[in-house]
């Protein structure tokens, strides 16, 4: 008992002084640079930006992962997927205003995005649920490269442009406070993580099938002796994920430019940040996109922008090496598993 | 059985959502092959008057018709198209020994990545054995094939506009069989210098995209800033694909006059956006390689005031009269337009850049007598266009090519403009 609290307090203390070390160097970098509190707010705030679209892509590894024990690489392709189909259906030359055919524009993203996941996981994994799991992976992968290829074929190489969903135009509002600017679409994609968060809340907690769901991840078998149809389950998560995945990718394109490979990196920042959740937490999911997200950013600002992914994926192997179960929680399942 | 009939059904769906998929106009990496019925050589010695078929020369021709870069390479494919109908039109090149040649071109798309662009010049230089290759969009694909074609020793025309596509960037020894069109970042380099000078700024940031182009942009930006004694304060590279630009806060941080972008769209407009959002009162100054609608569409509202060295491509019908570009360019503007079926908005200077080397390496087979073997040819006219390409009106500026530039452009090349109400504007030094 006593040798636990001894090894848990030299962790904390250990983890304590690698935080106190990273600060130091960030402050030193960054003073280097010359920046001052206002250069820091801003790069943390737009690292809070895309680590929002991180926790959301990383749910859907986290729902998928849960269900079926699959880490679902083509989930990228769904955050595609998503910002394409509702670019697509904004760019129709549709007599309704401006405001309607984009709200449709976000919807169409979604539900299509949602039933190509349904398809996906009917297609291809279903016909190969007894295989083992690493095949199932292989196949997302597959399923990842597919959907990339048809969206070049479908939409070509070009980048395109989502309206801002203040402003609807290319140009967002601009919230401007002593020189730090907030674009409006940040507040959207903010707002729209917390309704997804209090939805899949509600749904898990509240509901016969979030229930369901959640017995599957627990205990796949004893679910099944339930009555739980696990075939069914696998069907829901990979929608759901599908789902996540795309509100991701729409809320995103209007502070990018949406392009058929934009799926790759999100879809690799996304699993990043579920590790560092421990693959199997939703709050966990959340909290490992932001801080990654906050992490690249600040890391990138005070260094070079080139170095933006090294520091992504330097973290996935120090999680992957020191905390597998995770940055939170004492998960008792996690990648190692 | 019934996994048989699944598997079956699944296969079925995937086909329809290929065949749904391929319904729509893509660009393909197919070769197309236009013209030549046989290439049937004549008896000799019982040939009068009437014209002679002679041997059909080959024309390697690739660009990045798919990736990052496609915003170049598509104006210079369908250039490479124009022109291969034309040259069908006309039944090929007319030899000094009035024996006629078709030319085949034959088109590949090194995907805007430099290891396609060596294994389709490979391709073109072993299988398909061509007499000279024009291609390279960008100038990592470009680069990656300059080894390739001098040691297969074929006459090559670069599209891209890095220098050390002609020169050895180590020894500054010329590559005896490489040549290119485009003006250069070091064109460009010296207008933003002085620009720069022109509005009594002293200290510029430089934010370039991670790759032979970008880095080529902020070398040449650097140097002709530095020799102004202007001083480049911040420099950082972005991606492509980046969300977000942790660069914007080091250049306020940085307290530079103005920003350097050295990229091309799409990437360029998104550092542009991004820095009109975090910095809205810096001026920013692009690079030649933003000339084209794509910089517009895809910048919308933040390109304007922006300003960039361009070719005469984008504004030829506001040149004066004189000028010995002026009718070429209206000439290609014209036969772009009515060959694409695209309005002025599809015209670029990529696709001039094509153009131009593509007329070097068809007038230089138009010299070459018959009866050459295709090493013979590809020496030939790799000669004819280092000596007899002079005072020679291209797309891109009036050329003069010498055994020791390859290149054979002066400043004057590139004129200066501004965005204006979404369109280009001729912006001349006296009106800074």
């Amino acid at each position: 008992m006593q040798n636990i609290v001894r090894t848990r307090s030299a962790r904390i203390g250990a983890t304590v002084a690698a935080m106190v070390l990273l600060v130091a160097v960030v402050l030193y970098l960054g003073h280097a640079k010359g920046f001052g509190a206002i250069q820091y707010v801003q790069l943390v705030l737009d690292g809070i930006r895309g680590g929002s679209i991180y926790a959301l892509i990383a749910l859907g590894f986290v729902v998928v992962f849960n269900v079926t024990g699959i880490i679902n690489f083509a989930q990228g392709g769904f955050v595609m997927s998503g910002a394409m189909l509702a670019v697509a259906f904004n760019n129709l030359d549709l007599p309704l205003p401006p405001a309607l055919q984009l709200a449709l524009a976000v919807v169409f993203g979604v539900a299509g995005t949602t039933v190509i996941g349904a398809l996906v996981e009917r297609l291809t994994i279903f016909p190969a649920r007894h295989s083992h799991t690493l095949t199932l992976i292989i196949i997302t992968v597959g399923v990842y490269i597919f959907m990339q290829g048809m969206a070049l074929l479908v939409w070509g190489a070009n980048a395109y442009n989502l309206p801002a969903f203040s402003s609807l135009a290319l140009e967002d509002q601009i919230l401007r406070s002593g020189g730090i600017m907030l674009k409006a679409q940040s507040l959207w994609i903010w707002g729209t993580l917390a309704v997804v968060l209090v939805g899949l809340y509600f749904f898990f907690e509240r509901t016969i099938l979030g229930k369901a769901l959640r017995a599957c991840a627990i205990n796949r078998r004893a679910a099944e002796l339930m009555g739980i149809n696990p075939s069914r389950m696998s069907l829901l998560s990979f929608a759901m994920a599908a789902a996540l995945g795309a509100i991701g990718g729409v809320v995103l394109s209007p502070a990018t430019r949406p392009i058929y490979d934009m799926g790759l990196k999100l879809g690799l920042k996304g699993f990043i940040a579920a590790i560092m959740g421990g693959m199997v937490s939703s709050p966990g999911a959340v909290v490992g996109g932001i801080l990654l997200g906050v992490l690249e950013n600040v890391a990138a600002g005070v260094t070079r922008a080139g170095f933006k992914d090294i520091f992504a994926f330097v973290v996935l192997i120090l999680i992957l090496l020191f905390r597998p179960q995770g940055i939170i929680g004492g998960g008792e399942r996690g990648v190692e598993q | 059985m019934k996994k048989t009939a699944f598997t079956a059904l699944t296969m079925i769906a995937l086909l329809a959502l290929l065949v749904g998929g391929c319904g729509t106009p893509v660009p393909t990496a197919a070769p197309t092959t236009p013209p030549p019925p046989e290439a049937t050589t004549p008896p000799e010695a019982t040939t009068p008057p009437e014209p002679v078929i002679g041997t059909t020369y080959k024309l390697g021709f690739f660009s990045s018709i798919t990736g990052p870069t496609s915003s170049l390479g598509v104006p210079e494919r369908n250039t490479a198209e124009m022109i291969a109908a034309q040259l069908e039109e006309a039944g090929g090149v007319t030899g000094p020994d009035g024996v006629i040649h078709p030319i085949e071109v034959i088109i590949y798309d090194d995907e805007s990545n430099p290891e396609i662009a060596a294994t389709v010049a490979s391709r073109l230089i072993e299988e398909d054995e061509v007499d000279a290759i024009v291609g390279g969009s960008g100038s990592g694909p470009s680069l990656a094939v300059v080894p390739l074609m001098q040691e297969a020793e074929i006459p090559y025309v670069s599209m891209a506009s890095s220098r050390s596509i002609i020169r050895n960037p180590e020894t500054a020894e010329t590559y005896k069989w490489c040549f290119k069109t485009p003006q250069e970042n070091f064109h460009s380099g010296g207008w933003q210098a002085a620009y720069v000078e022109g509005m009594g700024w002293d200290q510029v940031c430089d934010i370039y995209s991670n790759d032979g182009y970008g880095q080529d942009c902020l070398a040449q930006t650097t140097a002709a800033m530095t020799e102004k004694g202007i001083e480049v304060s911040y420099s950082d590279s972005f991606e492509p694909a980046d969300t977000e630009f942790p660069q914007i806060a080091s250049v306020v941080a940085s307290g530079c006059d103005a920003l350097v972008i050295g990229a091309v769209p799409p990437g360029a407009a998104l550092v542009t956006v991004a820095a009109r959002e975090g910095a809205p009162d810096l001026p920013v100054v692009l690079g030649h390689g933003v000339c084209n609608a794509t910089m517009i569409s895809a910048a919308g509202e933040a390109a304007e005031g922006t300003v960039f060295p361009c070719g005469k491509m984008m504004y030829a019908d506001g040149l004066p009269d004189d000028d010995p570009q002026k009718e070429l360019l209206l000439k290609y503007r014209e036969d772009y337009m009515a060959f694409t079926g695209e309005g002025p908005e599809g015209l670029s200077t990529f696709g001039g850049h094509a153009y131009d080397g593509l007329l070097w390496v068809v007038e230089a087979m138009g010299s070459l007598e018959e009866g050459l073997d295709v090493t013979a040819r590809r020496a030939a006219i790799r000669d004819y266009i280092e000596t007899n390409i002079t005072d020679w009106p291209g797309t891109g500026g009036v050329f003069n090519v010498t055994p020791e530039d390859h290149l054979g452009l002066t400043y004057e090349a590139l004129g200066f403009v501004k965005v204006e109400n979404g369109t280009w504007v001729y912006f001349p030094p006296e009106e800074w």
